[in-house]
């Protein structure tokens, strides 16, 4: 099925998440610290980094930062906590979902099979380039470059803007936006909707703090556009 | 409520207190009426009395009181004008030295006031004179005066006796402080002292 | 709340007003009463020396007068007698004679309408000079009575009948006693106005600890219980102010230890599912494995092989509910609000947990919308389904309606009733207390225990209210209400 990276010092959750993963058939490569895994990732190859956010040594938003730096790999953080603060550092890192432990298979490979679905809405009747401003969007390629040079975003920011650009000045609110992009079947943390728009926001606007295609409506949500 | 009441209550006693230590004090502004007060003796004037030559006879004032009058003997003199004159009776007695005798007083006195005693309201109380009869004075060792009056003594008032008793014992003491016994043609004798007098200031 | 109604800074009869009043009682008691004394006094001492000066001098005036006796009237004694009246002193008099019949004055009137009756009468009755103030139209005299007496010889003295009167207009008097009561009064009046001043520094120098006090109970009141008050010299509000603060630092002290307490033992829960999680996520990832491999192992075996992963999930949900409420209890809880379709939301929650078949009923009203924790809202509704599904039997409603009352704000209210037997009356107050159990014979159910606990921790969180009761049919009722802060959103 699909290739995972198991970043996580814990035997027991190591072995244990290793185990129900690969029953599911997937194939999963276990690192029992940011070392191990990060050195294992250009021989393995992965298509999805889980990833513990407490490691000894190098922890998991560090090693979160050293992945973005050069791939766009997706990644979902695995949290013994429910500290709040733990969650919004590892998604400012450019996580793209995160799992809170103690959590079983079936919910994590749940959560694995939405980060790596692509989007089904850029079908028939559209272009496959669509240009927005600065903005070139191809929903084919699944690249975005801004006058003319490449960003590299981060699987749930490409899925964040192009279901955005989909429906120009439609308002989504961020239990939608959570539902569709992220497919959290039920409420889950809103603040998810608020980092990934940041980062993407750090990308593709020219300044952060007055957005132009990534507008927020406040009490309702987030909208692209008008340009 | 209670409270209430009861601070109230207070209150007003301390207000009432207040108020009444204000009043005596501060209620008797300005200059307030008194009763007549006493202020030391009376004043004494000069009344130019000559025991030599001057009879001190007493009347009645128009208040019931006695009233002293001095009647000057002597008609030269340049005081009491007219006194003489008034006084100069029938009886012409020789001059003599020393006080006047008293039977002439009472016989001046009986003869009653005169011009100027009648214009300043005074009066006597005593019967007019029946001339003829004389005035015997005698004074006894004991310093006593004994008097035999040529009046019935009998129906005389309390201020006629007086008279009589002050003109005798003025005329025989300086002082007035003599015992006075007062024979009537009735037999009817009083005895007593004047009483008039302050003493010496 | 301890906020009582208001009350004014100065009030009627307030501590102020009744120190200055007694303040100014006494000033004005004592500074009056001195003033009336003085002027007393002083008033006293101008009448004396004028009448002892003017009774002197009359005295000494007629004694250098002779008279005739009897007296005669006419002009000789009335030229006597103005020129007694003219040495008058302190002022000018009028004399009067009065012997027998004759009246004599040195003015116009041979008898004076001033002399009193008292005073001819006290003349006549015993030799001795007297006088009489007397007021007539409002104007003061000092009236003289003086017998006049002369020697009968140089031991004696005989009355002579004659009475002199001396009447003296007091004008300059009365002019010197106004002006001693006006300077009574000005001195009085000023002095209670400056006593005002002192009065109100002492009043303020006493209400001052008492409002300090005051404000520092009121500290205290509110949580701020550092609160001191500065002690000051050493008098009983000083005194107060120590007990005051050594009672607030006892107070203090029992507090924090209190709360010190609390915290240990809830960092302690805290940390105890914490590191229960770990295990368990290793547990918990491999039931699964259990569960699918059962069915090939010996029955004994399965059952306890099933017993263990059904196990280790409630241990993970009671892991699970307990982080939520330490959470709660170190106040790092929050509220993530957002606009929401309520009615959407809570039919969302419903066909989450596959409780949209009879089971559970619905009354939604559309197009109600409020800003809430739309995460947090979902577990009240599933917890308040869940439990009444558990506790309670089917069918059970789940109903909502949008309130507006009068002098609050708009609140949502969600209605979760089932058609059980209801809650029994003496479990009502403790139906949210953490681990109750309503039914002791069921000493333990599928939930954690923390259900109802973690629900009505959301609900206080979105400054709501929850409440627990029991239909006059049967069947218990638990009413959330939660202020919407948002207007109904057109179209």
């Amino acid at each position: 099925m699909s290739r995972v990276l198991l970043i996580e010092d814990d035997p027991a959750v190591r072995e244990g998440v290793e185990l129900g993963l690969r029953r599911r058939g997937h194939e999963v490569r276990a690192a029992a610290t940011g070392e191990a895994g990060l050195a294992a990732m250009t021989e393995f190859r992965p298509d999805l980094l889980l990833l513990d956010l407490m490691l000894p040594g190098m922890n998991g938003v560090q090693v979160c930062r050293r992945v973005r730096e050069r791939s766009q790999l997706p990644i979902i953080m695995l949290t013994a906590r429910g500290d709040d603060f733990d969650v919004v550092i590892g998604l400012e890192a450019g996580a793209d979902d995160y799992i809170v432990k103690p959590a079983r298979t079936e919910v994590i490979e749940a959560r694995i099979r939405a980060v790596l679905r692509r989007l089904d809405d850029g079908g028939a009747g559209r272009q496959a380039i669509e240009v927005y401003g600065e903005l070139t969007v191809d929903r084919v390629g699944l690249t975005v470059t801004k006058a003319g040079r490449p960003l590299a975003l981060a699987p749930s920011e490409l899925k964040l803007l192009l279901h955005l650009c989909a429906a120009p000045e439609q308002v989504f609110s961020r239990q939608q936006l959570l539902e569709h992009v992220w497919d959290h079947s039920y409420h889950a943390d809103a603040r998810l909707v608020d980092a990934c728009v940041a980062r993407l926001r750090g990308k593709i606007e020219d300044e952060a703090g007055s957005p132009r295609y990534v507008q927020t409506l406040r009490g309702f949500g987030y909208r692209f556009g008008p340009l | 409520m209670r409270r209430a009441r009861t601070r109230r209550g207070a209150a007003a006693v301390v207000g009432a207190v207040a108020f009444a230590a204000a009043v005596p004090l501060l209620g008797g502004c300005g200059i307030q009426e008194t009763d007549p007060i006493e202020a030391g003796g009376p004043a004494s004037f000069q009344a130019f009395l000559n025991r030599d030559h001057d009879m001190l006879l007493f009347f009645r004032s128009p208040d019931g009181g006695l009233s002293p009058v001095i009647r000057t003997t002597e008609p030269a003199a340049g005081f009491g004008e007219g006194s003489g004159a008034s006084g100069s009776g029938e009886q012409d007695l020789p001059e003599t030295d020393g006080p006047v005798p008293t039977e002439k007083v009472v016989a001046a006195l009986l003869n009653g006031p005169g011009e100027d005693d009648r214009a300043a309201g005074l009066s006597t109380s005593l019967p007019a004179a029946r001339p003829g009869r004389a005035v015997e004075v005698e004074r006894s060792p004991d310093g006593t005066v004994t008097a035999r009056l040529p009046l019935a003594l009998e129906g005389l008032d309390r201020t006629a006796l007086r008279q009589l008793t002050c003109t005798i014992a003025y005329s025989q003491d300086a002082d007035g402080q003599v015992v006075v016994e007062l024979t009537g043609l009735d037999g009817t004798s009083r005895s007593g002292t004047c009483g008039l007098a302050l003493g010496e200031r | 709340m301890t906020t009582g109604p208001r009350r004014s800074r100065f009030r009627a009869f307030g501590l102020r007003t009744r120190l200055l009043l007694a303040f100014l009682l006494v000033a004005g008691v004592s500074a009056g009463t001195t003033a009336a004394l003085t002027y007393r006094e002083a008033r006293n001492a101008v009448l004396q020396t004028a009448q002892d000066t003017a009774v002197t001098s009359f005295r000494d005036q007629v004694q250098q007068t002779g008279f005739g006796l009897p007296l005669q009237g006419g002009e000789d004694l009335e030229f006597v007698l103005r020129d007694i009246a003219r040495k008058g002193k302190p002022h000018p008099w009028v004399v009067f004679a009065e012997y027998g019949s004759v009246r004599a004055s040195s003015g116009e009137n041979p008898v004076s309408t001033v002399i009193t009756p008292e005073l001819r009468r006290a003349a006549r009755a015993n030799p001795h000079g007297s006088f009489e103030r007397v007021v007539k139209d409002g104007v003061p005299y000092l009236t003289i009575a003086m017998p006049m007496v002369f020697k009968a010889s140089p031991d004696s003295l005989l009355p002579s009948g004659l009475v002199l009167y001396a009447v003296m207009r007091m004008t300059d008097e009365q002019l010197n006693v106004d002006a001693l009561l006006m300077a009574a009064r000005d001195g009085a009046l000023p002095g209670l106005a400056v006593a005002l001043i002192p009065g109100l520094i002492a009043a303020r120098s006493v209400l001052r600890p008492v409002r300090e006090l005051r404000q520092a109970a009121q500290s205290m009141g509110s949580g701020r219980l550092d609160t001191r008050i500065p002690v000051r010299g050493s008098d009983e509000l000083a005194d107060l102010a120590r007990t005051f603060n050594e009672s607030a630092g006892q107070l203090e002290q029992s507090v924090r230890e209190l709360r010190e307490a609390e915290a240990r033992a809830r960092r302690f829960a805290s940390d105890v599912s914490h590191e229960l999680r770990t295990p368990l996520a290793g547990m918990l990832a491999v039931t699964e494995v259990l569960d699918e491999d059962a069915d090939h192992l010996d029955a004994d075996t399965a059952r306890a092989v099933r017993l263990v992963s059904a196990e280790t999930g409630k241990l993970a949900v009671l892991v699970e509910d307990l982080m939520e409420i330490s959470r709660f209890d170190a106040r790092a809880a929050e509220l993530n609000a957002d606009e929401v379709d309520v009615a959407e939301a809570i039919r969302k929650t419903l066909h989450n947990r596959h409780w949209s078949d009879d089971r559970v009923r619905t009354e939604l009203p559309d197009g109600i919308r409020a800003r809430l924790d739309p995460r947090r809202f979902d577990l009240v509704i599933a917890n308040l389904v869940g439990n009444a599904l558990r506790h309670g039997s089917a069918p059970v409603t789940v109903s909502l309606r949008a309130e507006t009352r009068s002098a609050s704000p708009p609140v949502l209210i969600t209605e979760v009733r089932d058609s059980g037997p209801g809650i029994r009356p003496e479990s009502l107050p403790h139906i949210f207390d953490r681990f109750y159990k309503a039914d002791a014979a069921r000493t333990r159910s599928a939930g954690s225990g923390l259900g109802l606990a973690i629900t009505l921790e959301n609900v206080k969180l979105h400054n709501g209210t929850i409440r627990a009761g029991n239909l006059p049919g049967g069947g218990a009722v638990f009413t959330v209400e939660i202020p919407r802060h948002a207007e109904e959103a057109g179209g």
